[in-house]
């Protein structure tokens, strides 16, 4: 296995370089100007000429990759053409962990409601339950997301006002201690954390109830029923281990997510997080900001195949890699 | 058997014990968070007015500060040389030093105590400035406000390393005639207190004055900062000013809050101790916020939510500043093509002519755009010089009235009559275009339909197309649309050369191609008036040609409408900015802090 994962690496090294080298060109064939903010009227014509002199693209498009080229491989991605010049690892770095925070709640919370959901449905399968959790689960896996945080934010931060309708803290947090400034940031967690778990639970309850369906049928769960075994016993430790099996391909295809970020849940709830620099980037024509970035995406894209693959092998003797 | 249900039943209420942990955790969390007007005592609201913005400041220096937000923070943080106001019934800007006005104020007004200046002297040959600075002022440091600190800024606001937006500023100094500004000679500091600024040519003296009263750094802060790391310095994140407020935190792309600096005396340190900046990108969001009092002033404020907000939670009021922004539809009166490919000048086959470009604005219905959207939050428009603008505001002119019957026989006129499917033709043309306009903007969606309505209606086919912002604004740029709709926010000085200049590659942002030799001259006229009431009739002219051309057709003006949340006292909007004398407001205490 050890050498399969070693080859997968060593094949994605020019893949994720090929993705960069494409996003480059790509970026600048597009139309836009990343100094366009200082073509206005009252603003010499000269700043927009001096911004591009700045950020280095008077020079040939070829010159320009050799330079990037460079010093990508020294590890350096540049700085941001719209934050401030910070360098865009530092703009990466602060918006991560509020990204990452979210992603892994939102996850944890997907996959615990999908599974159970999922399990009921197929265990309970055609009874009122099952019928009501299945139109229920549609109903939210096909409702827009910002559309869903938007009626939530009217409902319980307008008209029921429980929740905050945005920001991560209270004004004045700091004073709260820092249990109160976890708890307040926990708080100000649950409406973005409900709408983007309902949204997702339903789409692995609905992957959960075709596996667990598929597997009940099988001959080995007869025969654990035929022994005796509970219920309970045949559902969870027979049935559920081997359904949850497709399962793990989703959680390795969740990775990127994670990282990168849930753009309308970011804007609608005021999250500075990943979705929120890299569409802000695009629209800003912030070229270094969108290369690291998909650096990023494409970097936990190829892992997160490779995890799925990698986990598969090891719950499922049957898949020698 | 048994044990492994027992285990299962006792995990099993584990987790529900954790689970109800957590509720209860969550639900006591929310019974303490959360907004003002809980009875448990005086909360941070209470001495906080909290600022929505869409976006984040850039840098906190005003040097190369470029955005919307950075620019309402220096205004409280840094010191000014003059203050000015903007004179309602006149509709003129006014530069005032401590003991010194460049016009007599027409109404009840406050001493400008904020001004670094006492007073100025202008050459009579109307190329030297020179400022008279007080003494007594000092950076947040303890340091003294001095001459030097001036030159130093000027020296980078005239860096090409630096970029600074605000480059256009100098561009009258001693110098700038050859291409650079020769700082010995331009800006002199002979002492502590005096500046003197000198012009390569004659200069009226507001426009000296607006030229020179740039926001100063302190040089002793910046002085080690070599132009090429000037952007990237950390000090953009952490300023030395002399304001009513200083930098007290920043969460980039979260919230900047700025506290009172108490050791201020221009004039004084700030009313509320803490003004937040919180950044809200989503607009039913920040509309949200304001109804339940979570936020204290939202800008650009859509008219069909008043109503809402008369039955909010929290007391919200709608105020309006004066007309500053239009849109338009605009019109390419020369062929773009052949002037793309050949550079000849040639008048487009659709909008080539004046006389149907007045047809068009007729077939439109303004009026039904303006009481379906912007109700009485919008004016008829006839040219680009506002109605805020008093003095120099044509009032004579009447705006073209809606009259489809007029506009078809107007065009039938000029060739234009139906073909067999209705849609105009002229010799072998269809009177069919695309009108294009930028994503993201209600408004002009709103607008675009019934325009598209409107000239349907006299045989005209126009068709909508959305563009991404970007992508739009470079085909304007660069002269590819036929028509499109757009807006332009006009400044307080009168300079229209950039947008209707005949001399259409100096003319950056003249996208129609239109070109008309006697509007330039009343506009080289005007500028060379040094006192700018005597420029007046060629300003009246130049908005009847511009109203008998139809470059464009002008819709409408919109007064922009901000929500302020009805603790705020002392508030004075002003036409050069909501947050105009933000330093004066104060908070009513909430329940909280009554006694």
């Amino acid at each position: 296995m050890l050498t399969y994962i070693f080859k997968r690496l060593l094949i994605a090294v020019p893949l994720i370089f090929g993705v960069l080298t494409l996003t480059f060109f790509i970026i600048r064939l597009a139309p836009g100007d990343p100094a366009a903010f200082f073509i206005q009227p009252g603003i010499s014509p000269n700043v927009a000429m001096q911004i591009r002199e700045q950020y280095g693209l008077n020079e040939a498009l070829p010159v320009q990759y050799l330079k990037w080229l460079m010093n990508v491989l020294q590890g350096d991605f540049g700085r941001s053409f719209s934050r401030a010049q910070q360098p865009v690892i530092d703009v990466i770095a602060g918006a991560l962990p509020i990204t990452v925070t979210i992603a892994v709640l939102t996850l944890i919370a997907n996959f615990v409601l999908g599974i159970i959901i999922g399990v009921v449905s197929a265990v309970r399968q055609n009874s009122f339950l099952d019928r009501f959790m299945t139109v229920g689960a549609l109903f939210f896996y096909s409702m827009p997301e910002f559309w869903f945080a938007l009626m939530m934010i009217i409902l319980f931060a307008l008209k029921i006002p429980i929740f905050p309708a945005s920001g991560l803290n209270e004004i004045g947090a700091e004073g709260f201690g820092p249990f109160g400034f976890a708890m307040d940031r926990l708080w100000h967690l649950v409406l973005p954390v409900t709408v983007l778990s309902i949204n997702g639970a339903a789409g692995i309850a609905r992957y959960v109830r075709g596996s667990m369906l598929e597997v009940i049928r099988q001959d080995y769960i007869r025969t654990a029923r035929a022994k005796g075994l509970p219920e309970r016993v045949v559902i969870m430790r027979h049935a559920l281990r081997n359904a949850l099996l497709p399962v793990i391909t989703l959680m390795g295809s969740s990775l990127p997510f994670i990282f990168s970020g849930a753009l309308f849940i970011e804007v609608i709830f005021a999250f500075p997080g990943m979705g929120r620099v890299t569409v802000e980037a695009i629209f800003a024509r912030d070229y270094p900001l969108i290369i690291a970035n998909t650096f990023i995406s494409g970097t936990l894209i190829v892992f997160g195949n490779l995890l799925a693959d990698v986990l598969y092998a090891v719950v499922d003797p049957r898949i020698k890699l | 058997m048994n044990e492994l249900r027992g285990r299962l039943f006792s995990e099993g209420c584990r987790v529900s014990l954790r689970l109800a942990a957590f509720c209860f955790l969550l639900l006591s969390v929310t019974g303490c968070g959360g907004g003002r007007g809980g009875a448990s005592g005086p909360s941070a609201m209470d001495s906080t007015l909290v600022i929505t913005s869409l976006g984040d400041a850039d840098y906190l220096n005003p040097v190369i500060g470029a955005t919307v937000t950075s620019s309402n923070i220096f205004g409280l943080i840094y010191p000014s040389l003059l203050q000015s106001s903007f004179d309602t019934t006149t509709g003129l800007l006014n530069y005032e030093a401590l003991e010194k006005r460049l016009r007599k104020a027409t109404g009840a007004s406050k001493k400008p105590e904020a001004a670094l200046a006492r007073s100025w002297t202008f050459s009579p040959d109307h190329r030297t400035l020179t400022y008279r600075i007080r003494s007594d002022a000092f950076w947040d440091d303890g340091m003294p406000i001095v001459a030097e600190d001036f030159r130093f800024s000027y020296m980078l606001y005239g860096n090409p390393i630096i970029a600074s937006p605000r480059q256009q500023y100098l561009a009258e100094l001693v110098g700038a005639e050859n291409g650079a500004v020769d700082f010995q000679r331009a800006i002199t500091a002979p002492d502590d207190t005096t500046l003197v600024f000198r012009f390569h040519k004659p200069v009226p003296e507001y426009l000296a004055l607006f030229h020179t009263s740039l926001t100063p750094l302190p040089a002793h802060y910046w002085k080690d900062v070599k132009p090429e790391e000037f952007r990237q310095s950390r000090l953009n994140q952490n300023p030395l000013g002399a304001g009513p407020y200083r930098l007290k935190s920043w969460k980039q792309q979260q919230e900047l809050v700025l506290e009172s600096s108490a050791r201020c005396n221009l004039p004084k340190p700030g009313n509320i101790p803490m003004i937040s900046f919180r950044v809200v990108p989503d607009y039913t969001v920040r509309l949200a916020q304001l109804q339940t009092g979570a936020v204290d002033v939202v800008e650009n404020i859509k008219p069909q939510d008043f109503e809402g907000l008369q039955r909010a939670a929290a007391p919200v009021e709608i105020k309006t500043v004066g007309l500053r922004v239009y849109d338009y539809v605009g019109w390419s009166n020369i062929d773009r093509d052949e002037y793309r490919k050949s550079g000849r000048i040639q008048p487009h086959p659709l909008f080539g002519s004046a006389k149907v470009r007045r047809a068009l604005t007729m077939a439109i219905d303004r009026q039904s755009i303006m009481d379906g959207y912007l109700k009485e939050y919008g004016e008829l428009c006839s040219s680009d010089i506002s109605p805020s603008l008093k003095w120099a505001y044509n009032n004579t002119i009447v705006p073209y009235a809606f009259n489809a019957r007029k506009a078809s026989d107007m065009l039938r006129e000029e060739g234009w009559v139906p073909g067999p499917d209705g849609i105009l033709q002229k010799a072998g043309r269809k009177f069919s275009f695309s009108l294009y306009t930028n994503a993201g903007n209600e408004r002009r969606n709103y607008a675009s339909v019934i325009i598209q309505q409107n000239l349907r209606a006299v045989g005209i086919l126009c068709r909508l197309e959305v563009q991404e912002s970007n992508v739009f604004f470079e085909n304007l740029q660069s002269r590819r649309l036929d028509a499109w709709m757009a807006g332009w926010s006009i400044g307080l000085e009168i300079d229209p050369m950039d947008v209707w200049g005949s001399d259409l590659e100096a003319s950056r942002f003249n996208f129609t191609g239109y070109r008309n030799p006697d509007l330039d001259h009343l506009c080289m006229l005007a500028k060379k008036k040094m006192d700018p009431l005597e420029a007046k009739p060629y300003w009246l002219e130049y908005q009847e040609l511009l109203h008998r051309d139809q470059p464009v057709t002008f819709l409408y003006w919109i007064r922009e409408t901000q929500g302020f949340n009805g603790r705020i006292q002392g508030e004075e909007l002003n036409i050069s900015g909501v947050f105009y004398n933000i330093d004066d407001w104060t908070l009513r205490p909430s329940a909280t802090l009554a006694p």
